[in-house]
C-alpha cells in the first residue's frame, strides 16, 4: 500500500472538527518530565501517577457525563463485536467503547471499567437436545484512548497493529503496565509480551501487574541497551515503542536488529515535543520516519493521534533485513 | 573472517553451536540468503549443536543473567566454554561469535586462544545469532514445548525484582519524599491555621490583632481555651508562649476581659481545641521533618547543602530524580531546573530563555542587583553543579568545598556591588583541598612523619625513608661533611615534587578538581598503607 500520512478522523469518534490544529497553548511537558518513566528515573518516584494524566477520566475521558461504577455495565444493552484487528473488540451500548477480553476476569488493572457480556442460550449454538446450555460470561475491559496511545491509534484507524492472539510483542516504555495489560489481553494466553521499562518506580507497578498476567514478562532495564536483556527475550513479531526519547528511532532500531523477526511489525508512537520542541511537529515526524528507514524499517503508515494526544504521531513499519 | 563457533545465551542455559557451513559476508543481505536463515530446514544445516548447558535452578539462572548483562563471563560460562571448545593453539585460533562486545572482552581475557566476533563487528554473526534465537526452541532438542517461555517468565520476574530491590539511589529517595512531604505540609499547615483563626475568632476575635503569627496563635488558642478562665495568674505561662514578652501577654489578658467574642459551649470549645491541637502538632511535625531533611542532606549532599541550603538542594535533587542525575547535568541545565515551562515557551517563540529556576529560592539571587541577577544565577549554577559532583563521587562527606564555594558566591556578589576582586577559583579550591587534607592528616597522627615524601609507583614512603637513612649512614661513616649534602638533595627533591603537585592543582576547572579529589583519595589510601606498615613493625 502507499505510504501516506493520514489524519486521525477515521475512527469511531472523529470529534476533531475545525482546522487540524489551531489555538493551542504552550508546551505542556518539559525535559520529558511528563512521562516520568524514562531517562534515568527522571521524576520517577516523585508523583503518584507517572503519566501525569490525572485519574481515569482526565481530560474529558470519552464517557462524558456518566458517573459511577458500572456505568457501562448495560448487560443486556451492550453488544460486543469483534474489531477489525483480531483480539480487539468494540462494545456498542449508549456509546461505543474500545474493549479487550479480560485475561484475568474479575480484576481491573488500573481502575478501568469492566463489562460482562452473557451469551444468552437462545443464540448460543450449544443448545442441544432441548437441554439449555449454561450461559457463558465473558468479561471485557474498557480501553481508554486518552490513556493509551495504542488505543488512540486503533481508534484513529491504523491499518495493521501487527498484534493478534498468539503474537509475541516487545513493548518498550511499558511504564506502569496499563497499556501493556491490554496488549496482553490481545495476544492472549498463547502470546507473550516482553515489557521493558527503565524507571524503578513504574517498574514496581509493572511487576505487580505482571504477577497476575503470566503472559507478561517484566524487564526493568534500559531499552537503549537491548543486549543487557537478551537472555529474557526471544524473537518477536512486533515491537511497540512508546519511549519518548530524542533517540527513540535508534532505540527501536537496536531492538529490532536483535529481536524482531524479518517482516515483523514496528509500531512507534512519536511525541514531537520530546524529540525537538522547537521544530514543527510535521517536520519532526518526517525526520523520525527517515531515521526509521535507515534502521531498515520500511514505514507503512503514519497517523496523528488527534484528538486524543496533541502533537503525537503513530508510525507503523515493517522490518526488513534484506537490502532494499 | 569466518566464525567457527557460536555462543547462545538464553533463559534456559548456555548453548554452544558449531558453524558447519560458513556464510558469505558479501551476499549476506541478499533476499535468498536471508530467507535461508528464516527456514529451520536450511538453518539447521548451517549450525550444529555442540552442547547445551542448562542452568541448575532459578538462582543460578539469575546469577548468570546478571553477569551476562554486565558483560562478565561467569564461572559457569567459562567451564561451559572450556569443555566445549576444542583446544586451540596460538597458531590455530578459533573464532567464537557472541552478541555482546563486553562479554567478548571477558571471554578473550579468560581464553587467550579464542578470538571473538560480535554482532556489531560482523553482520554474518549477527544473522547467525538471530537465527539461533529464532530457532532455539527447536535446535535445543532437550527442551520441551514452552520451556523457554516458562524460563523467561521466571527469570524476567527475578531479574526485574532484583533490579528494583537493589536500587542505587536509596538515600536520594528519602530526600525526595521528605521534600515533597514538606511542601504538602506547608500548604496543609497554612490552611489549617487559617481555619483555627477563623473558628477561634468567634470566641476571642481580639487575639488575631495581638498575635498574627499562625503557629503562635494556634498555641495560644490551645492554651487559653475559654477566655473567661484567663486571669493574671496565667501571665507567666502566656508570656512563655510569646517569646517571654510580658507586655504582649498582658495585652492578651486585658483583651480577654473586654472581648466582644461570643460565649462558647463546652462541646464546641472541645472541638475547636481538638482542631487547634492538630494544627499545632502538624507544625511540630513539620519542624522535626525539616530536621530530618537537614540531617539527611548533610549525609547525602553536604556540599550542595552548604552552598545553597538544604531545602533548595533537596528540591534540585528531587527535580533531577536523584543526586546522580543532578551531577550528570551541565551547569546550564541546573540553572534553569524548574523553569522548563518558561524555557520551552521561550524556545518555541524564540524569546528570551529564563535566567533561573529552582535556584532562585536561594538567598543569593535576591540579594543581587537587577542587572546582575542573571550573572549570579549562572555563577551559582556552576558552583551547584560542582558541589553536586563532589557530593556524588566522594566517599567521605565533608562540607569544606561547599563552604568554599559559598564564600566564592558571596565574594562574587560583593564584586558586583563594590568591585572588590574575588578570590581566584584555583586559590579557593586549593585552600579547601588543603583543609580537607589537613583533616585527614589529623585523623592519622602517624602519617605526619613521611607525609611529605612523594612516592614512586609501588614504593612505599617507608622504603624511601629507609633508603635515605641507609645512604645517610654510609656516607656519615665515610665523611662527616656529606650528611648535609645528602639531606639537601632530599629536601630539594621535596620542593620539586611539591611544585609539581601545585602545578597539577592549578586549573580552576572542574576537571582539575576531580583530579584533586582522586589525589586526595590516593593520599588517604597511601596514609592507610603507611599505617598498616607501622603496625606491622
Amino acid at each position: 500500500m502507499a505510504f501516506t500520512p493520514r489524519g486521525g478522523d477515521r475512527g469511531g469518534r472523529g470529534g476533531r472538527g475545525g482546522p487540524a490544529r489551531g489555538g493551542r497553548g504552550g508546551s505542556r511537558g518539559g525535559f520529558g518530565g511528563d512521562r516520568g518513566g524514562r531517562g534515568g528515573g527522571r521524576g520517577g518516584g516523585r508523583g503518584f501517577g507517572d503519566r501525569g494524566r490525572g485519574g481515569a477520566r482526565g481530560r474529558g475521558a470519552p464517557r462524558g457525563g456518566r458517573a459511577g461504577a458500572g456505568g457501562a455495565r448495560g448487560g443486556q444493552k451492550t453488544v460486543v463485536e469483534p474489531h477489525r484487528h483480531p483480539g480487539v473488540f468494540v462494545a456498542r451500548g449508549k456509546e461505543d467503547l474500545l474493549v479487550t477480553k479480560n485475561l484475568t476476569p474479575g480484576e481491573s488493572v488500573y481502575g478501568e471499567k469492566r463489562l460482562t457480556v452473557e451469551t444468552t442460550p437462545a443464540n448460543n449454538a450449544g443448545a442441544v437436545n432441548g437441554e439449555v446450555a449454561p450461559a457463558t460470561k465473558t468479561e471485557y475491559r474498557v480501553w481508554n484512548p486518552f490513556r493509551s496511545k495504542l488505543a488512540a491509534g486503533i481508534l484513529g484507524g491504523m491499518e495493521d497493529i501487527h498484534m493478534k492472539p498468539g503474537s509475541k510483542v516487545l513493548y518498550l516504555g511499558a511504564a506502569s503496565g496499563t497499556s501493556v495489560s491490554h496488549v496482553a489481553d490481545i495476544v492472549g494466553p498463547t502470546g507473550t509480551v516482553f515489557a521493558v521499562e527503565f524507571s524503578h518506580r513504574s517498574g514496581r507497578d509493572l511487576i505487580n501487574m505482571a504477577t497476575h498476567r503470566t503472559n507478561v514478562i517484566p524487564i526493568i532495564e534500559d531499552a537503549r541497551h537491548p543486549l543487557k536483556y537478551r537472555m529474557l527475550v526471544s524473537m518477536v513479531d512486533c515491537i511497540f515503542a512508546d519511549v519518548a526519547q530524542p533517540d527513540q528511532a535508534r532505540i527501536v532500531g537496536l531492538n529490532a536488529h536483535l529481536f524482531l523477526k524479518v517482516g515483523g511489525g514496528v509500531v512507534v508512537s512519536i511525541k514531537a515535543n520530546c524529540i525537538d520542541s522547537t521544530a514543527a511537529p510535521e517536520a519532526v515526524f518526517a525526520r523520525e520516519v527517515v531515521k526509521l528507514r535507515e534502521e531498515r524499517i520500511k514505514p507503512k503508515e503514519q497517523l496523528t493521534l488527534e484528538p486524543f494526544e496533541r502533537d503525537h504521531a503513530m508510525v507503523v513499519g515493517v522490518y526488513q533485513r534484506t537490502a532494499a | 573472517m569466518s566464525v567457527d563457533y557460536l555462543l547462545h545465551e538464553s533463559s534456559v542455559g548456555y548453548a554452544v553451536f558449531k558453524v558447519v557451513m560458513q556464510a558469505d559476508s558479501i551476499g549476506n543481505r541478499l533476499k535468498e540468503v536471508q530467507d535461508k536463515t528464516q527456514d529451520l530446514a536450511h538453518f539447521g544445516k548451517m549450525v550444529q549443536l555442540v552442547s547445551f548447558a542448562p542452568f541448575q535452578g532459578a538462582s543460578q539462572a539469575l546469577e548468570n543473567a546478571n553477569e551476562v548483562s554486565e558483560g562478565i563471563a561467569s564461572e559457569y560460562l567459562r567451564t561451559v566454554l572450556e569443555t566445549n571448545l576444542p583446544k586451540a593453539s596460538k597458531k590455530n585460533k578459533i573464532t567464537l561469535g557472541v552478541s555482546d562486545r563486553n562479554l567478548a572482552g571477558s571471554i578473550k581475557a579468560a581464553f587467550p586462544s579464542v578470538e571473538c566476533e560480535t554482532g556489531e563487528t560482523s553482520e554474518v554473526v549477527a544473522d547467525l545469532l538471530r537465527g539461533l534465537r529464532l530457532h532455539a526452541g527447536k535446535l535445543l532438542k532437550q527442551l520441551q514445548e514452552g520451556d523457554v517461555e516458562r524460563a523467561q517468565l521466571g527469570l524476567g520476574h527475578a531479574y526485574s525484582r532484583s533490579k528494583v530491590k537493589f536500587s542505587v539511589q536509596k538515600n536520594d529517595n528519602h530526600i525526595i519524599q521528605a521534600i515533597a512531604t514538606l511542601d504538602h505540609l506547608d500548604k496543609a499547615i497554612n490552611t489549617f491555621s487559617m481555619r483555627v483563626r477563623e473558628w477561634y475568632s468567634w470566641h476571642f476575635p481580639e487575639l488575631i490583632r495581638i498575635v498574627s503569627d499562625n503557629q503562635k496563635y494556634a498555641k495560644l488558642a490551645l492554651f487559653i481555651g475559654n477566655k473567661t478562665t484567663l486571669s493574671e495568674e496565667s501571665l507567666h505561662d502566656l508570656a512563655a508562649l510569646v517569646d517571654d514578652d510580658e507586655s504582649i501577654a498582658q495585652a492578651i489578658i486585658d483583651a480577654a476581659r473586654v472581648s466582644m467574642g461570643q460565649d462558647i459551649s463546652e462541646t464546641d470549645m472541645e472541638n475547636v481545641m481538638a482542631f487547634a491541637k492538630r494544627a499545632v502538632s502538624l507544625s511540630d511535625y513539620r519542624k522535626s521533618l525539616q530536621g530530618y531533611l537537614v540531617s539527611k542532606m548533610s549525609i547525602v549532599a553536604p556540599n550542595l547543602a552548604a552552598l545553597i541550603g538544604e531545602t533548595v538542594g533537596a528540591r534540585l535533587i528531587s527535580h533531577a530524580g536523584s543526586l546522580t542525575n543532578l551531577s550528570k547535568y551541565p551547569a546550564s541545565t541546573v540553572q534553569i531546573l524548574g523553569a522548563e515551562k518558561a524555557l520551552f515557551r521561550a524556545l518555541k517563540t524564540k524569546g528570551n530563555t529564563p535566567k533561573y529556576g529552582l535556584i532562585y529560592h536561594s538567598s543569593f539571587i535576591g540579594r543581587a542587583g537587577q542587572k546582575n541577577k542573571g550573572r549570579i544565577s549562572r555563577f551559582l549554577a556552576n558552583k551547584c553543579s560542582i558541589a553536586s559532583r563532589i557530593d556524588n563521587f566522594s566517599e567521605a562527606p565533608t562540607t569544606k568545598f561547599g563552604d568554599a564555594l559559598r564564600k566564592q558566591v558571596e565574594e562574587r556578589l560583593e564584586f558586583y556591588a563594590s568591585g572588590t576582586a574575588p578570590t581566584k577559583n584555583e586559590v579557593a579550591m586549593k585552600s579547601a583541598m588543603d583543609d580537607v587534607l589537613r583533616d585527614i592528616n589529623i585523623e592519622d597522627p602517624t602519617a605526619g612523619g613521611a607525609s611529605d615524601e612523594e612516592m614512586a609507583d609501588g614504593v612505599t614512603a617507608q622504603a624511601t625513608e629507609q633508603l635515605i637513612r641507609q645512604k645517610k649512614l654510609k656516607k656519615a661513616r665515610k665523611e662527616d661533611k656529606a650528611e648535609t649534602e645528602v639531606t639537601e638533595p632530599a629536601s630539594k627533591k621535596k620542593e620539586k615534587k611539591r611544585k609539581r603537585e601545585s602545578e597539577v592543582n592549578v586549573d580552576g576547572d572542574v576537571k582539575a578538581k576531580k583530579e584533586k579529589r582522586g589525589h586526595s583519595e590516593g593520599a588517604a589510601e597511601a596514609d592507610g598503607k603507611k599505617k598498616k606498615k607501622r603496625k606491622s613493625e
